[in-house]
């Protein structure tokens, strides 16, 4: 299997400016992407070195077949769809200057507001679920009260990192697409 | 309701005022974006992520409507709000463009 590899490699949900970057570099590299699978497995083939572009949306579900069929007609191969995510690719040599499958601002404020809506804010309604019962877990002198309870605030703490990370580069994206 | 259009789609995106002209006649969004190809020679090249996303705000926004279907992809034609939009856009971008010549000389 010298012609195929997988790497393992982790892109929370704001990270898929990093990820198209990561995937560009391995195409560069000659190693060319096949799909993603589990908790973040890229898999690889082998290919003449190439500088691609690889692009990523996230649209919203139940897509006709137009969706695809304009990606297409405008040279973006699609790849695959995966935890809501499509990937799209374009050879340098096939553009002409530097193309992205968004044109302006206002369409990159789109993506961002999709992502936020559909991503995080489930999460985040999960996190307010457990705000309460990790306070009344809190409230009982039980031994076996406070594991859960820790466990608890364990998933909080967790939560809030996670929060506190998308929001920073949610932040780090409106702001450079308004200036 | 024309209010509430006007502030979201004057001034437009370059897309959005593209779409609208060329959308005068019934055409899908890859045709939007060889026309406009061939309009500005070469220099402006539509993405399709925006080009879906407008088109699909527009359709919903009524400034567009959905003609029919032909080979999986999606024919659109101008509506008469849509008509009045791109009248309201054309009539800002004369004012620019005087207003540049009378400034410049």
């Amino acid at each position: 299997m010298w012609n195929q590899k997988t790497e393992f490699h982790l892109f929370t949900i704001p990270q898929w400016k990093q990820e198209e970057a990561y995937l560009r570099q391995q195409h560069q590299a000659g190693w060319k992407f096949t799909r993603v699978t589990g908790l973040g497995l890229y898999h690889f083939v082998s290919c003449p070195p190439e500088d691609v572009v690889y692009q990523l949306d996230y649209p919203l579900e139940n897509q006709g077949a137009e969706y695809l069929q304009i990606f297409s007609d405008c040279g973006w191969e699609y790849i695959q769809t995966f935890w809501g995510y499509s990937y799209f690719r374009k050879p340098v040599s096939a553009m002409n200057g530097p193309e992205e499958i968004f044109g302006d601002d206002e369409s990159r404020l789109d993506l961002i507001r999709r992502v936020t809506k559909r991503r995080l804010l489930p999460l985040f309604i999960l996190f307010l679920c457990i705000l309460p019962q990790a306070w009344l877990q809190s409230q009982f002198p039980y031994p076996a009260n406070y594991v859960l309870a820790l466990i608890l605030w364990a998933q909080v703490a967790v939560y809030l990192v996670l929060f506190a990370w998308c929001g920073y580069s949610f932040w780090q994206y409106w702001r450079n697409y308004r200036r | 309701m024309d209010a509430h259009i006007r502030k979201v789609y004057v001034p437009m995106t370059e897309t959005g005022f593209y779409i609208l002209l060329c959308l005068q006649e019934e055409k899908h969004g890859y045709g939007i974006v060889q026309q406009v190809e061939e309009l500005t020679g070469g220099e402006i090249r539509l993405s399709p992520g925006t080009m879906y996303g407008s088109l699909a705000k527009m359709e919903r926004d009524g400034l567009i409507c959905f003609v029919r279907e032909e080979e999986k992809r999606k024919l659109y034609q101008i509506t008469d709000l849509g008509r009045q939009v791109l009248d309201w856009e054309t009539k800002r971008i004369e004012r620019l463009y005087r207003n540049m010549m009378e400034v410049q000389g």
